[in-house]
């Protein structure tokens, strides 16, 4: 009977829904997708999507500040700038670009630099500005370099260097190399951005790299 | 053809910069290594994905904060609409001139290098400083064609950011992207070819220390590179 609910929910979901032209009727925010959230913030001042947002990111944003600062007050006050960027600049965001929780990190990130670098109450000094492109850098052709070294790290039997991965990307490359998952499956598994899998697989590989020959500083 | 840069931050280096935990210093010869190499761009992006997705995965306690308030708080202002939202502080990049030579300095340096100090001479070797330092010195670091930087040794740590043209010394030769980074236990001669310049960015935690003989009369003078 759970699934029948399910599949009914479902189909009314996807079916074309006859609007109200003005307000999309907003779908609940399910399996995090956050980038639908910020999206409807952005195009419809959506208080109730921020709330949601808010409330997932707020208390996460904390901890991350608690570790950072090691006061609450400081961590309050960055949740709260943050926040308040993201509500202010949700317009900016541009989900072709990158998870929601992207940007929202390297919005708290630059908070961050910025409030510590004030509190040393220095003016003609580096900021977060300088330090972290706002944006993107221009798209690079594509990925010859990781594919050529897939082929390479499974010739040289690279296994006994994975224990010394961190966990989370030991665990994607042993799926991804061991029981030949591919990228999509890995994602639903884990219930992690696609994204975040590629772009694991690729620090992994760099790492990999880099206990093979060192070359980097 | 481009320089294909060799020498990159190591992967602590970049998770540290995207972090945002590097001392400002440091973090800034990363970023202008970063906005030069574009390998290092795509592993930056995925260690900003990677670090983010942890935050957003942590789990946490329910906690005694009042979040209510501060969500009243905020959504009390206004939205900025794309335009306002998208302007930026942001300066023409203002060549850099020294020795009726013309650079274009990297994204993350613009800014800085706008209130640089005066550009200091001594022989073919130009220095200006970035009114950034905190621990550390950074200056530009200019070294005409067929120069020697004479041999020294470093009291701290020395990071050199090629930033244009070409240098080479005992152990290898860098152009415009590699980082050189020199502990206290490396000696090295920098100099430029006969027929290039250089222009870098020069990251010091401490002055140098000239090694050999009446270059050691430089020492009183250290201060000029650092």
């Amino acid at each position: 009977m759970l699934k029948l609910a399910k599949v009914a929910r479902h189909d009314r979901g996807s079916s074309p829904i006859p609007d109200t032209q003005a307000s999309m009727t907003r779908p609940e925010i399910t399996n995090n997708n956050w980038e639908e959230a910020l999206t409807f913030v952005a195009l419809q001042r959506d208080r109730s999507a921020y709330a949601e947002l808010f409330n997932y990111f707020a208390p996460r944003l904390k901890a991350f500040g608690m570790k950072m600062f090691g006061n609450e007050q400081q961590a309050l006050e960055m949740v709260q700038d943050t926040m308040l960027n993201v509500w202010k600049k949700a317009a900016l965001f541009d989900a072709s670009r990158g998870c929601a929780s992207t940007w929202i990190f390297t919005i708290a990130r630059n908070v961050r630099f910025d409030m510590l670098r004030k509190k040393q109450s220095r003016k003609d000094d580096i900021s977060a500005d300088d330090l972290w492109l706002n944006g993107e850098y221009p798209e690079q052709e594509a990925d010859i370099d990781t594919s050529q070294w897939d082929t390479q790290l499974l010739m040289d039997k690279l296994a006994p260097h994975f224990t010394s991965l961190p966990p989370a990307q030991r665990e994607i490359i042993e799926k991804v190399y061991l029981q030949e998952k591919s990228h999509q499956e890995v994602s639903d598994e884990l219930a992690i951005p696609l994204g975040t899998v590629k772009s694991r697989i690729r620090l992994a590989l760099d790492r990999l790299r880099e206990a093979l020959d060192g070359a980097r500083n | 053809m481009a320089h294909a840069i060799k020498f990159h931050p190591g992967m602590s280096l970049l998770e540290q910069h995207a972090e945002g935990t590097l001392s400002a210093d440091v973090a800034l010869a990363v970023a202008a290594h970063i906005d030069l190499c574009p390998h290092c761009q795509q592993l930056s992006r995925d260690i900003t994905a990677d670090l983010a997705c942890q935050l957003a995965q942590q789990p946490v306690k329910t906690n005694t904060t009042d979040w209510q308030q501060m969500l009243n708080d905020i959504m009390a202002q206004p939205q900025l609409s794309k335009q306002v939202a998208a302007i930026q502080p942001h300066l023409p990049a203002e060549p850099i001139i020294v020795n009726q030579r013309e650079f274009i300095l990297p994204r993350s340096l613009q800014r800085l290098a706008a209130n640089r100090g005066k550009w200091l001479h001594l022989g073919g070797i130009a220095t200006a400083k970035l009114p950034a330092g905190n621990d550390y010195h950074i200056s530009l670091l200019y070294i005409d064609k067929n120069t020697e930087v004479p041999q020294h040794t470093h009291l701290g740590l020395e990071m050199t950011l090629v930033l244009a043209g070409k240098i080479v010394d005992e152990n290898g030769e860098y152009g415009a992207g590699d980082l050189l980074i020199n502990s206290p236990d490396d000696t090295h001669t920098p100099r430029t070819m006969a027929d290039e310049d250089c222009l870098c960015l020069s990251v010091l935690s401490a002055p140098l220390k000239f090694k050999k003989g009446l270059t050691r009369l430089l020492n009183p003078l250290q201060q000029f590179f650092y």
